[in-house]
């Protein structure tokens, strides 16, 4: 073969694999030459903006710092963001359209966690790669979803990460009170498996509604049963009846919450009165709080492209999920499929964010990745601090 | 016996809320014979006006309770002549759905306004937030408050129906509206001056109840639903069935959750309720059902 012919096949090849490529590329839905596109949803609107905007936020400034540095593989990452409004039919719906009408690569989202759920069956069945940002819904992924993967706590796991903290902070007469709407059953179930495999019985199981506004009677049957800690598995408003109320009457148990109750200097204000919260412990799926200066580069990054942003802890969220996915688009390789994708995640042994309180942890048996539930409180007119890490199996 | 104080003294406070929240279902529906859904949203609305006043704005707690009132009863006006005059002589069925309507209207536009602030709003108590000592009783003065400003308020609507014209005049069209139009009261005015002060008692009792729960833009239903609910046992349409009403409500609530299990304060009072109503399906205050003609 001359030369000249040497070259002629070596530049058919190149056209050819090229064009493969291509053409392969173009049967992968939101994967071209220069661009990657993924989409988000959760709420943009309404009390549950938390959980879905404020990730987004996070998602979108790793995302930028990843562009700004020639993108992965020399692809651009761009966030498509649904509003699904905390509500599960628009969650479905936002999946759907994220799928259907914008044809994401594959999903960085779920705030709140019923609608998450409820977009389970939707994500499952178009295969779509997805990591979960805050959902906390046990179902979203257990039983296993191929394509689900979640690097939020679940309420499994911070169940048995509020006993075990109770106990290890030396409580003997440990109580629970907890909602019995469908997040607090998620919650409450799991609580008393906990209970039960350690072999010890809560002292008292009270209940309180999400809508109530006294506790009085709930703290004197619990002081009366000489609890030393309660477990609150209750949103923050009933959480700050109950925490009100116990001071009023007295009782200052060490109090441990969830997620559900994440900030504890809002938390704080809500229960308006001095020194409630003073026993009061609660998880944070994230092992900075938003002062800290190991986080002072998202700080700036989220300060000067949301003008008027603080930096907060829902924030942090997106940022550890992005990181995550930006992880796992790289160990996919250049020649993108959904198929890698999922690979690369169930590949991911102990990777280190910036944000989580170890590192994460995938398989292709257990897509529970984060499993390092944060302990965080706040001291009367002193900032947030943190405790510790309790590692949950 | 500290533990059936202490119980008693949550219960009328709670009760005493509710009350209130029945006191502006009844005035309403005495008058025009509608139940107002909106009531809770009206609530809840105006207790987010106040706290606009009195947080982000400054102005001190008692002017933010007088204009947040005022706000009500414009509120409350507004829903007359958006919802139920234009469907006045319409069935009734369709005059409840326009007040479910301004409902979700007002839900909506508060988790625009304020939803997402937080996801709970704190409103300052007035008086200490440190609990004190009266007698044997740790109370937070802010309970005392609520408790005394609710009693002032239902006085004062007491004397108001009693006393004044306008009151005796919403009295005569609940009455017999026809009656009523015949010796010259003009019915339209009354029906708007109801719904007007119907909604300025829930501005009323939203701005008291706030320092003791939170705000968020949900709230309003969960409130309707006692605050109907006493107003059902009170009989619908007596103004002191309301109050007796409401707190028995919350009187039953907390002696359940006391005594038997907290799983028993939600449910406790429905069943109370629905005794009362078999044996007497008008409801404590309500008119005799059935007379001979």
């Amino acid at each position: 073969m001359t030369l000249t012919q040497s070259l002629k096949a070596g530049l058919i090849s190149v056209l050819i694999a090229g064009t493969a490529t291509q053409v392969s590329q173009a049967q992968v839905p939101g994967v071209t030459a220069d661009t990657i596109k993924i989409g988000s949803f959760g709420a943009l609107t309404g009390p549950g903006y938390l959980y879905g905007k404020l990730p987004m936020n996070g998602i979108e400034v790793v995302f930028d710092e990843v562009n700004a540095t020639g993108g992965i593989n020399g692809r651009k990452l761009v966030l498509v963001r649904e509003d699904d409004r905390c509500d599960p039919a628009a969650a479905i719906g936002a999946v759907k359209k994220l799928i259907s009408e914008d044809k994401v690569f594959a999903i960085i989202g779920g705030g709140c966690s019923n609608a998450t759920f409820a977009a389970r069956a939707s994500l499952d069945e178009a295969k779509i790669p997805m990591i979960v940002m805050a959902s906390v819904h046990d179902g979203i992924t257990t039983p296993l979803s191929p394509t689900i993967f979640s690097v939020a706590l679940t309420s499994t796991l911070e169940s048995q990460a509020q006993l075990e903290y109770a106990i290890s902070q030396g409580a003997k007469r440990i109580a629970v009170i907890s909602m019995r709407d469908a997040w607090g059953r998620a919650r409450y179930q799991p609580l008393m498996e906990a209970f039960q495999k350690k072999g010890i019985k809560p002292v008292l199981d009270e209940e309180m509604s999400p809508d109530a506004n006294d506790a009085t009677a709930q703290v004197l049957r619990l002081k009366a049963a000489n609890a030393d800690a309660v477990l609150i598995v209750l949103y923050p408003k009933p959480a700050a009846i109950f925490l009100r109320d116990a001071q009023k009457l007295g009782f200052k148990p060490l109090a441990v919450g969830q997620t559900g109750i994440a900030d504890p200097a809002a938390f704080e204000d809500q229960v308006g009165s001095p020194g409630a919260t003073a026993q009061f412990r609660t998880i944070s799926m994230v092992r900075y709080t938003p002062e800290d200066p190991a986080v002072d580069k998202w700080r700036k990054a989220i300060e000067s492209k949301f003008s008027g942003d603080r930096l907060s802890v829902f924030n942090l969220f997106g940022i550890g999920a992005a990181q995550v996915m930006v992880e796992a688009l790289k160990r996919a390789g250049p020649d993108l499929t959904r198929e890698k994708l999922v690979a690369a995640l169930n590949g991911l042994t102990d990777f280190k964010t910036d944000v989580y309180g170890a590192g994460i942890t995938c398989t292709v048996t257990d897509h529970r990745c984060n499993k390092a539930p944060t302990w965080i409180a706040k001291e009367p007119g002193k900032p947030v601090r943190v405790l510790g890490v309790t590692k949950v199996e | 016996m500290t533990l059936l104080a202490y119980l008693l003294l949550s219960g009328l406070t709670t009760g005493a809320l509710y009350a209130l929240i029945a006191l502006g279902i009844v005035v309403v529906n005495k008058a025009t014979g509608v139940i107002n859904f909106a009531h809770g949203e009206l609530f809840m609305f105006s207790g987010f006006f106040a706290w606009m006043l009195h947080v982000q704005m400054g102005v001190p707690y008692l002017p933010a309770l007088l204009l947040a009132v005022a706000f009500g009863f414009m509120l409350g006006v507004l829903i007359d002549l958006t919802a139920f005059r234009p469907l006045k002589n319409s069935d009734v069925i369709s005059l409840v759905l326009a007040t479910i309507g301004i409902a979700f209207m007002l839900r909506g536009t508060a988790r625009v306004l304020w939803g997402g602030k937080s996801d709970y709003l704190p409103f300052p108590p007035i008086t200490s937030p440190e609990p004190v000592m009266i007698g044997e009783l740790m109370v937070i003065p802010q309970q005392l408050l609520v408790l005394a400003g609710a009693i002032v308020i239902m006085l004062v609507f007491a004397a108001f129906f009693r006393l004044t014209r306008a009151g005796k005049m919403m009295q005569a069209t609940a009455d017999n509206a026809k009656a009523s139009t015949l010796v010259g009261i003009r019915v339209d005015r009354i029906y708007m001056l109801s719904f007007g002060t119907g909604a300025a008692i829930a501005a009323a009792a939203a701005v008291l109840m706030a320092p003791l729960t939170l705000l968020y833009p949900d709230m309003g239903f969960s409130f309707f639903i006692k605050g109907f609910a006493a107003a059902v046992l009170g009989g619908l349409t007596s103004l002191p069935g309301a109050v007796v009403g409401g707190v028995a409500i919350g009187v039953i609530e907390a002696l359940a959750g006391g005594y038997l299990h907290s799983s028993f304060i939600e449910v406790s009072a429905f069943i109370v309720i629905m005794f009362v109503l078999i044996a007497r399906p008008t409801g404590l205050f309500g008119p005799s059902g059935l007379r001979r003609v």
